[in-house]
């Protein structure tokens, strides 16, 4: 230490042994400057960069000439990133003392590799740049921006800050801690960076926070009621009272039966609704469609209940007709009929009534032409057979009913003599007269036309014609 | 709770290396052993000015 006044080597005394000058307040300047120095170096050694920046400062402002104070502080500026400030303390610190200083080296070692200084230069600029956008409040360019500053200069601590601000501010609070936690490993005592930790902890960790004090105590608590060991490297830690729960507790059971509770209801109240009219849709379409088949088969049934009873009724007429057909013993009554009348004519051949009254029979219950063919051949050989004969008797009775002007029965035994002898003039003559009598003008008008047609030039012929022009002039 | 602006007004941007000349210059270098020569130089001026009078 030397006197301010003259320069002179200062002694143990508070006063220069050279020029006599009062140096008692110099040297406990000099002495707080060292101290500070001290301090700062003890900060340093163990990463508090921002206290050791302060007390460095400290140190500086008692002695400007401290340059191991002030080469330090330019070490401590670097660590932080902070080149330029480091730069500017190691000139100073050089032109205090030209020689024998290691401020020397270190600005040798930035300015040795141009490149290095350029890349440093460039990114203080990015990361003015990325200040600017904070302010323009583009803060998506900011982060790209101090990222960028980052990966060349992974020490810059106010840009790992203002990263994490930028983080906080976006609530991106795992990587605002992950950029805040980098900030601790460069200075470990930068309050900006507590303050910024705190606060992003509080909002990852809230019931730690709140719990931070009573967690000490219990690990004060804690401390007291383990058993430790050795075993190895490791220590092992044992607590004394911890008692493992038995079984499921009955909080938990009665949590898992509300959830149950409140499953099964949600269940109701939004899934069974849906279900229920997807189903009653079911049974609506299902419903439909069975009606229409329904009323189809009804339609069907109805129309074959009415075939049913047509049928029925044909049935019971077919069945009618055959019974009239059918004789006591089972045989058609036609054939019955038929063959007793060949019987009978086969036996007295002049018992041609009976006869007559068989084919009669036949020919009045039964079409003949529907008959077979060896039915009708029968039947007209009897009917030859017996014709004349037959045809004759009738005539006489009915020519004598008509003399007796008993014209209804003239008029039927007549008409059976026409069935044998149908080309009979006489026969049809009188059968007209009978029906003309009778006052039955039209039958009467048949059989007179029937004169007039097959015997004209007659003397009937002629009278039949009269009666038949009286006739028309009656009508 | 932090607010950013409050924060941002905190950071101020960092000096580049053209501008550390001028930052070395204008950097006041005073320091209390300065104030100490400073006033104990006026004080003997006083002192000596007064023994004068």
């Amino acid at each position: 230490m030397r006197c301010y006044n003259c320069g002179c080597r200062l002694s143990e005394h508070d006063f220069c042994t050279g020029c006599g000058a009062d140096v008692s307040i110099y040297k406990k300047i000099m002495k707080l400057s060292n101290r500070f120095y001290n301090e700062g170096l003890e900060k340093a050694a163990v990463r508090d960069l921002s206290g050791a920046i302060n007390s460095l400062r400290q140190s500086l402002k008692f002695n400007k000439n401290n340059v191991e104070a002030r080469n330090l502080l330019g070490l401590v500026y670097f660590e932080m990133g902070e080149v330029v400030a480091a730069l500017s303390e190691w000139v100073i610190s050089k032109n205090l003392r030209p020689k024998k200083n290691i401020a020397d080296d270190y600005i040798e070692m930035v300015q040795s590799n141009p490149t290095r200084l350029e890349t440093i230069n460039s990114t203080i600029k990015k990361y003015n740049q990325a200040l600017v956008y904070c302010n323009q409040d583009a803060k998506d360019l900011a982060i790209i921006q101090l990222k960028k500053v980052l990966s060349l200069n992974p020490k810059f601590v106010r840009a790992h800050q203002l990263l994490a601000l930028l983080y906080i501010d976006a609530e991106d609070w795992p990587r605002a801690e992950r950029e805040l936690k980098r900030c601790e490993q460069i200075d470990i005592g930068n309050t900006t960076t507590k303050r910024y930790l705190k606060e992003v902890e509080i909002m990852l960790h809230p019931e730690e926070a709140e719990g931070v004090k009573s967690i000490k105590k219990k690990k004060k608590k804690d401390n007291e009621e383990v058993f430790r060991y050795q075993s190895g490297n490791e220590t092992i830690i044992q607590p004394l009272d911890v008692k493992e729960p038995k079984g499921v507790s009955l909080s938990a059971l009665v949590y898992i039966l509300i959830g149950l509770a409140i499953g099964v209801a949600m269940a109701l109240s939004l899934v069974l609704p849906a279900r229920i009219q997807n189903a009653k849709a079911d049974v609506n379409i299902q419903l439909k469609t069975v009606s229409e088949q329904l009323t189809v088969k009804s339609a069907t049934i109805e129309e074959l209940e009415q075939k049913k009873l047509s049928l029925e009724k044909e049935n019971m007429e077919l069945k009618d007709k055959l019974e009239s057909y059918v004789g006591t013993d089972g045989t058609l009554q036609i054939m019955d009929d038929i063959l007793s009348a060949a019987n009978t004519y086969l036996t007295n051949p002049e018992d041609v009534e009976s006869v007559a009254m068989y084919l009669e029979k036949i020919q009045s219950e039964t079409v003949l032409e529907s008959t077979s063919e060896t039915f009708q051949s029968v039947y007209n050989t009897l009917l030859t057979a017996i014709g004349p004969g037959v045809a004759a008797k009738y005539y006489d009775d009915g020519l004598d009913a008509y003399q007796k002007e008993m014209y209804e029965d003239a008029i039927s035994n007549l008409e059976k003599a026409r069935i044998y002898d149908g080309q009979n003039i006489d026969v049809l003559y009188n059968l007209a007269n009978a029906y003309y009598k009778n006052g039955d003008l039209e039958n009467a008008g048949v059989y007179y036309q029937m004169v007039v047609d097959g015997f004209s030039g007659t003397e009937r012929a002629r009278k039949s014609e009269r009666y038949l022009r009286e006739i028309e002039s009656t009508q | 709770m932090i607010n950013f602006e409050e924060e941002i007004k905190k950071f101020h941007p960092s000096l580049e290396v053209e501008d550390a000349e001028e930052a070395i210059y204008n950097q006041d270098l005073t320091d209390m052993a300065d104030l100490m020569v400073k006033i104990v130089k006026e004080a003997k001026e006083a002192e000596e000015h007064g023994s004068q009078v």
